[in-house]
């Protein structure tokens, strides 16, 4: 890749380059990519933020990075525990400044679908399930998702089923940055592209229609986030599962 | 987190419990979940998620003594909404500690004896889970759990260490580790 970004390099630093200054930021259950995004913007970046896991940690400092990111292992060095219930009323109340939740398919007003493809009754095939996307999407104030997969069937113009609605802000894919305003309403429009592809390419491998008129190319790496990236991953074990 | 309002509801021994959230989720179709304006003049409409009341559960516990106290170390996950929620409670742990251990801790209890119908000792009964602080996720056990193929059930029984020491006696050997087995009904 000329730009030096490789699928997950991208995905993984343009979710952490979501993190603003004195944010709450939360990942939960079958969340690698953000648990390693919230990792690394602790190592990379210079200004403070609270990161809360799905397994009870408040700003962990684990030793080796767990393959799941709800195992108790993404607690080590935390201060406090601070569990299922805690961050869900914090969500709830009004106290997650960001949090990120997956996605299977994602339309043009950041609503997703981890349900099922097909019909609820009668599936393509039946999804996980969107935890606790439902309450959370709402009531947090920024909501960040991905998809390893850019493709007009993973961002659809209409979701088969809508498993979570509400403040999604924004959509990172190995290609490409959307964003929108959390208003009711709004689209998403593209903010930033992977300078690898064209934008003809991004245009046809996405099922909604998107304001270009902003767009400008993803900044370059930083050698902090590339040194970071590194640090959480020496063996490359993470990023191979993107990038295979 | 509707889960965890429908088990709220249950342990607080009321029909239902108010959430935050799920406007805009089909879910709420889906489950038949209703919203209620509130009587307080806000102005807003939120959603109520009807009880839950689990007929058993069953946590793991890292410690446990005769009469049931059970103490987890690390994260208690669900663990507590559960206990308080269902109808009865069964525990397993890791280890049997003497009452007076958990009495110089009390804090550390996450259920207390009164609720516990019964207690068994399952070393690495988590498992291939993880239990906190005494052996983390067995991945590999996990992915061959996963496979779509014949006698993965079985093969994956036979690895449960509870299984194991079942087998070894049934084969008349003495087993290293303690047996499962029930010291409160």
């Amino acid at each position: 890749m000329p730009s030096g970004w490789t699928p997950f390099s991208y995905i993984v630093v343009n979710l952490a380059r979501q993190i603003r200054p004195n944010d709450i930021a939360f990942s939960g259950v079958n969340s690698t990519l953000p648990m390693l995004a919230c990792l690394l913007a602790k190592h990379a970046y210079d200004f403070r933020f609270t990161y809360l896991n799905v397994a009870g940690g408040v700003d962990p400092q684990p030793t080796t990075i767990p393959q799941s990111s709800s195992d108790p292992a993404i607690v080590a060095g935390s201060a406090a525990i601070f569990s299922n219930m805690d961050f869900y009323d914090l969500c709830t109340r009004g106290g997650l400044d960001l949090v990120y939740l997956g996605c299977a398919q994602i339309d043009a007003e950041g609503r997703t679908n981890v349900s099922a493809i097909g019909s609820w009754e009668n599936p393509k095939v039946r999804l996980p399930g969107g935890g606790g996307a439902a309450v959370m999407m709402p009531t947090a104030k920024r909501v960040v998702t991905w998809r390893t997969e850019h493709s007009a069937r993973a961002l659809v113009d209409k979701l088969d089923f809508v498993t979570a609605a509400g403040n999604m802000s924004t959509l990172v894919t190995p290609i490409a940055v959307f964003q929108r305003p959390t208003s009711a309403g709004s689209r998403f429009h593209l903010e930033s592209w992977n300078p690898d592809v064209s934008m003809n390419e991004i245009e046809q491998r996405t099922g909604f229609e998107f304001d270009v008129s902003n767009a400008r190319p993803t900044e370059p790496i930083t050698d902090a986030e590339r040194l970071a990236l590194a640090e959480l991953d020496p063996d490359r074990r993470f990023a191979m599962e993107v990038n295979a | 987190m509707t889960l965890v309002a429908g088990l709220r509801a249950a342990s607080y021994g009321v029909p239902f419990q108010p959430v935050g959230g799920v406007h805009g989720s089909d879910l709420a179709r889906l489950n038949g979940w209703q919203t209620i304006r509130d009587p307080y003049g806000s102005g807003q409409d939120v959603y109520v998620i009807p009880a839950i009341a689990p007929d058993v559960a069953v946590i793991h516990a890292a410690e446990a003594d005769e009469e049931g106290n059970a103490r987890v170390y690390g994260s208690p996950f669900w663990d507590h909404p559960l206990t308080r929620a269902a109808k009865r409670v069964l525990v397993t742990a890791e280890r049997l500690v003497p009452t007076d251990v958990l009495r110089l801790q009390p804090e550390l209890t996450l259920v207390p004896g009164f609720m516990v119908e019964a207690v068994a000792i399952v070393p690495r009964g988590a498992w291939p889970g993880s239990m906190h602080p005494y052996y983390d996720v067995d991945y590999a056990a996990v992915e061959d759990y996963m496979k779509d193929e014949a006698g993965v059930l079985d093969a994956h029984l036979n690895e449960a260490p509870e299984c194991k020491d079942q087998l070894q006696e049934r084969q008349g050997r003495k087993g290293k580790t303690e047996a499962a087995k029930e010291i409160k009904s």
